[in-house]
């Protein structure tokens, strides 16, 4: 790949940060050092993509968007922050961007995908059911839904959805629980 | 004084974290607190059962051309900003480039106009000046000479005597001098 990047880092010292020296590498022109980072990086971000629009292509899409950033302003990663937590922070803002963009379209997909289901019975139902679940999730507003993910799938601790999100663990907390007592009150009466 | 518990101790329960023994104490004593506690660990447990089913079925995309396709859209984006630097500074040589050609374009002109005019002056001065011409001395001099001389034959020797004073005092003057 070519790059003409000409940032000087200083050389990583011994035991640090697996990140940093993939980032050194990729700085010193070794191309797989590009491929290592989004092999580490791009089921997880290809997934938090994925529960935003929930369509393989788009979700692919976008997490192409994000790392061409992430690649693009890498010489202005200051790290402050892990190169894991600054991806993810990219990743969501990117994401919630795009909803607020296409927010008609996935009501439409949603609509869509819930008609779809197998012929048997039983899986007829199980997928209603978890369809029923998704669609309320979907009801979150859509930050509160991306820390509940964060939280939840990716298994994200509050400090580092702290970070990611740029608020104080109490706020993330305090999201999870209201997320969670949004979602108690839709299982009960989803109308509300 | 204490209230119920907050936010973030229900979420600090639901993730296993001690919570102190004055917030453990009330959640044992106060019902409320106790039901919102076990409707959030059942939601809690629902949310994590339903999301990792629904994690199984996220489809795994190529990967291979998933990095093909980023290192495309990084080459694309460089080829972008280069032309986008490119044609910055194109608009930023345009203008000088204009300022050149006008100046040019000016200078020329004159210069043209210039050169014009200066054979426009050339070529009509011989044609005025030939009909203007040096006149014979005689021209002048011979005709109104002869046309006073003329009246002067028909004035009387009086008349002719003062005539020629007044001529005589008058080329004497200092206008001549």
């Amino acid at each position: 790949m070519e790059r003409t990047l000409t940032v000087s880092i200083p050389m990583a010292a011994p035991g640090q940060d697996p990140d940093i020296e993939l980032i050194e590498r990729y700085f010193a022109g070794d191309t797989a050092a590009f491929d290592e980072i989004l092999i580490r990086y791009e089921r997880q971000i290809y997934r938090v993509c994925y529960r935003f629009v929930e369509n393989r292509e788009d979700a692919m899409d976008l997490a192409q968007d994000v790392f061409v950033k992430v690649f693009e302003h890498l010489p202005t990663f200051r790290r402050e922050s892990t190169l894991k937590t600054w991806l993810y922070r990219i990743a969501i803002n990117h994401c919630l961007n795009h909803v607020k963009k296409h927010s008609q379209e996935f009501v439409e997909v949603t609509e869509y995908t819930g008609s779809i289901g197998p012929t048997a019975q039983a899986k007829l139902e199980d997928r209603e059911q978890r369809e029923h679940f998704r669609r309320l999730v979907k009801r979150l507003p859509p930050k509160q839904k991306a820390i509940l993910e964060l939280r939840i799938n990716e298994q994200l601790s509050y400090e580092e959805i702290a970070r990611i999100s740029g608020r104080s663990v109490s706020t993330i907390k305090a999201s999870v629980f209201f997320a969670l007592e949004k979602l108690r009150k839709l299982v009960r009466d989803p109308s509300s | 004084m204490f209230g119920h518990l907050k936010a973030k101790d229900f979420v600090n329960l639901m993730e296993g974290i001690e919570l102190p023994a004055k917030h453990r104490s009330h959640l044992d004593e106060c019902g409320r607190c106790r039901a919102t506690w076990q409707s959030l660990e059942s939601i809690h447990a629902e949310v994590s059962t339903e999301v990792s089913a629904m994690d199984d079925e996220i489809p795994e995309p190529d990967w291979v051309q998933f990095r093909s396709s980023v290192r495309d859209g990084l080459l694309s984006r460089s080829i972008q900003r280069e032309t986008a630097v490119r044609r910055w500074t194109g608009w930023a040589i345009r203008p000088a480039m204009a300022w050149a050609l006008s100046l040019l374009l000016v200078v020329g002109v004159t210069t043209v106009a210039v050169v014009w005019n200066s054979t426009q002056t050339v070529t009509p001065s011989t044609s005025i000046e030939t009909p203007v011409s040096e006149p014979a001395p005689e021209t002048i001099e011979a005709g109104p000479e002869r046309s006073l001389f003329d009246d002067l034959v028909q004035l009387g020797d009086d008349e002719q005597q003062q005539v020629q004073q007044m001529l005589e005092s008058s080329l004497k003057g200092p206008h001549y001098r």
